[in-house]
């Protein structure tokens, strides 16, 4: 039996969640209907594990499945793909942590579901709307952002603007770059630059939180050394958990604290061997498609590549 | 029983379209093809042309590959650059453990979507 919404769509022996819902009229896109395009994917409460085992660790984590690979026994409810409903946050906190970039709190009024290291979309009065990766754990009670002021940014540029207690409307949460632990003794490695800090605290501080046993390197580039912020309380954090390397890196200038380079060749250089490590990509565009180029080439699986790339705003 | 089911399925596939995808991006010949190019998207579609061309689940067009390759015949992809990738593709399969009369069939099958994919 499939629960869609209101509807109830009981399966015949045998049938799949596909053609079941292609036998009641629901419209849903389809391709190879043997387990390879992945076009048929949805999302249910626990779905039968076969028809998740081609999938990505982070899809299966939020009960993705392939229709045309999932015959359920008893009931399978599914997840419509509408938004997510707008939720009413209060800043809590604003700081500036470094030359343009302010880390601010916010306290949502109702609960806010997410996993550390997705993103948010922060809902500006005029309906603009902008994505900030989430740096803090749900047991934080309070969502971290870290916002880097865009020149002439709309969204950036009100956020900075705003003092404790001022209203910010939010939706989410999105996004497939978190911690998911099916194995806690992998090594994990966590690239960023600039505000890809954000994801990678909360995925670092969340797969800790869950007992992760394994190393996990922590790699944070910037242009140069007055760009990286948030070093004491990485420190504080690597104190208190062996496992738990940073780094820290720049184009120019590097001090005795950091490395001077190419945050690519760094990452392949600080990471040691690839073949079994999972890798949380996180920062623009062009450098989360370099850093994966190269730990690609450098031998790391692609399955094993996590990487929510930051994208200019639509124009 | 195919090719694909033959070399182990779609968990060799996986390993396999990551070896593939390697040796093109490491060949001059073609890796300023992919520069620009979204690798998690494309790995999936290298993944679902291996597995058809070796008989696997998987639908695959001709018009699929016109129309995935008409920004690269802009670029300028030529016969030289197919032979490249069905080249590579025999070394992979060969590399799975396909021989060399698998590796002729799967050639022939790439062979008919040449003119597909140089737009002609």
């Amino acid at each position: 039996m499939l629960s869609l919404g209101a509807q109830e769509i009981p399966l015949l022996e045998g049938e799949t969640v596909l053609e079941g819902l292609e036998r009641s009229g629901v419209d849903v896109a389809s391709g190879c209907r043997a387990g390879t395009c992945c076009k048929c994917m949805l999302r249910a409460d626990s779905p039968p594990p076969e028809s998740q085992s081609t999938l990505r660790p982070t899809l299966r984590a939020q009960g993705y499945f392939l229709a045309c690979q999932a015959r359920p026994e008893g009931r399978l409810t599914l997840h419509s793909a509408e938004a997510p409903t707008p939720v009413d946050t209060r800043v809590e906190e604003i700081e500036h942590v470094a030359e343009g970039v302010a880390r601010i709190l916010l306290r949502p009024s109702t609960p806010f579901p997410f996993r550390p290291g997705q993103y948010l979309d922060v809902l500006h009065p005029d309906g603009h709307a902008r994505s900030y990766s989430i740096a803090s754990l749900p047991s934080d009670g309070v969502l971290e952002l870290h916002v880097r002021e865009i020149p002439n940014g709309r969204v950036s540029g009100w956020l900075h603007g705003r003092v404790q207690g001022d209203d910010v409307r939010i939706r989410g949460a999105f996004g497939q770059c978190f911690h998911v632990a099916d194995d806690p003794r992998k090594k994990l490695l966590l690239v960023g630059a600039g505000t890809g800090l954000a994801p990678l605290l909360g995925i670092a501080r969340d797969a800790l939180s869950q007992g992760h046993a394994g190393p996990i390197d922590l790699i944070h580039g910037g242009l140069e050394p007055g760009r990286l912020y948030l070093r004491e309380e990485l420190s504080r954090l690597a104190e208190q958990a062996p496992q738990l390397r940073i780094h820290h890196c720049v184009l120019r200038r590097a001090t005795q604290h950091e490395h001077e380079g190419q945050l690519d060749e760094l990452a392949v250089r600080l990471a040691g061997p690839l073949a079994s490590v999972r890798a949380f990509l996180c920062g623009d565009g062009e450098i989360v498609h370099k850093l994966r180029r190269k730990l690609f080439l450098a031998g790391m699986p692609s399955a094993e590549i996590l990487a929510d790339p930051f994208l200019p705003a639509p124009a | 029983m195919s090719l694909y089911a033959r070399l182990g399925g779609e968990p060799a596939f996986q390993t396999a379209v990551d070896i593939f995808y390697r040796r093109m991006l490491s060949d001059d010949r073609v890796a300023r093809f992919f520069d620009d190019v979204d690798m998690e998207g494309q790995i999936a579609k290298q993944k679902a042309f291996l597995t058809f061309v070796t008989g696997g689940p998987a639908e695959y067009t001709g018009q699929d590959m016109r129309a995935a390759h008409a920004e690269l015949v802009k670029l300028g992809i030529a016969d030289e650059h197919v032979d490249v990738v069905i080249e590579h593709l025999g070394a992979v399969l060969t590399e799975l453990g396909a021989d060399a009369k698998d590796v002729g069939e799967v050639a022939a099958l790439a062979e008919s979507v040449r003119d597909q994919v140089l737009g002609r």
